[in-house]
């Protein structure tokens, strides 16, 4: 699938897992996506300065009855931690975190954050799945949706360049 | 601030923030997603230091409906009272102003902080608030929540008056 075939894929996946505010802090790996966002007139979209005031603004919009996506590259999760534990996980509050897996095998640059990235999560409590295969999305979306829901607590979806669209997909992983 | 406000007007529509930094950003997603409702953000020097960035993103979603007070006492009151940024002749008008929110004033006087609150509520353009106020508290009672029982009266505050559902339909008995 073209990096545009998995960015519509992706968008129209959150928006029917009811998603209608989305924040964003752009990676390269996620420009198609990110343009998507950018495009959709049914999403108000929310460009940030920095990841954690994205929690910030999330959480703001949830408590007033918005579902909410946050999509950032894994330094900008590592960036959020504070705002995740103090807000997100004090308050019980849901949230989709769709973070790029940089670093993840194969990358050349980032070898660092990506081996912290799971660990960090594991270490939060924030259950995460791995995306590789764009066919996948809307259903796991729609699944991790489910999920931050029910638990009231942040979820993630670690977007892998196969999931984007920019690189083959690997399905043994 | 959260406690002399709420001793003065308990209500479920107050919404405490914990996070140093966030009430900026917090207040930005009410905004956004309520945009009939006017949004009061009572912020502290301190906090906004640390959140910045809140300022020019403020300012590029452009909330009609957002009033972002900042009561600026230039210490850490309430960690210790050493110095902030603002005691050393930061000035956050001028920040915010230069951030794109065009207006931001420095309210002068105690009438015309009243006057500045009152024109900003009844208005319709998002308004950026700064008053100098003196380090020292006065004795409120605690807040008299703790965090879930805040987010839930919050919501259910915002379901009743907004006559919307947050919480998703729960489910039935039985496993789907």
């Amino acid at each position: 699938m073209s990096a545009e075939s998995a960015a519509k894929t992706i968008v129209s996946g959150l928006k029917g897992a009811g998603i209608s505010l989305i924040a964003t802090l752009p990676d390269i790996n996620l420009s198609q996506l990110l343009h998507e966002v950018e495009e959709d007139r049914d999403v108000i979209h929310v460009p940030l300065c920095r990841e954690e005031e994205g929690i910030g603004i999330c959480a703001g919009a949830y408590l007033v009855g918005k579902k909410c996506a946050a999509i950032m590259q894994n330094g900008g999760f590592f960036n959020s931690n504070n705002a995740i534990v103090s807000t997100l996980l004090q308050y019980q509050i849901p949230l989709l975190l769709l973070i790029y897996y940089a670093g993840d095998i194969g990358d050349r640059t980032f070898a660092t954050s990506g081996s912290m990235t799971e660990p960090v999560l594991q270490a939060l409590g924030i259950r995460y799945y791995i995306m590789r295969d764009p066919d996948d999305a809307p259903e796991l979306i729609k699944r991790a949706q489910i999920l931050t829901e029910d638990a009231k607590r942040p979820v993630a979806l670690l977007l892998t360049k196969e999931v984007l669209g920019r690189r083959s997909v690997l399905k043994s992983l | 601030m959260t406690l002399e406000w709420n001793a003065l007007h308990p209500s479920d529509g107050n919404f405490r923030v914990r996070t140093l930094g966030l009430c900026s950003s917090i207040a930005l997603g009410m905004a956004l997603g309520l945009p009939h409702r006017k949004v009061i953000a009572l912020d502290g020097d301190g906090s906004l230091l640390m959140n910045l960035c809140s300022l020019p993103t403020v300012a590029r979603m452009k909330p009609k409906n957002l009033v972002h007070i900042v009561f600026d006492n230039e210490v850490y009151e309430a960690s210790g009272s050493k110095k902030t940024a603002t005691g050393c002749g930061t000035d956050l008008v001028g920040i915010a102003r230069a951030a794109g929110i065009e207006n931001s004033f420095w309210a002068e006087s105690v009438d015309s902080f009243a006057k500045l609150v009152r024109d900003a509520v009844a208005g319709n353009a998002g308004t950026f608030i700064g008053a100098k106020v003196t380090a020292e508290r006065v004795d409120v009672a605690p807040f008299p929540l703790d965090e879930v029982e805040n987010k839930y009266r919050f919501i259910r505050h915002v379901e009743k008056t907004e006559n919307i559902k947050v919480f998703s339909t729960a489910l039935p008995a039985s496993y789907v």
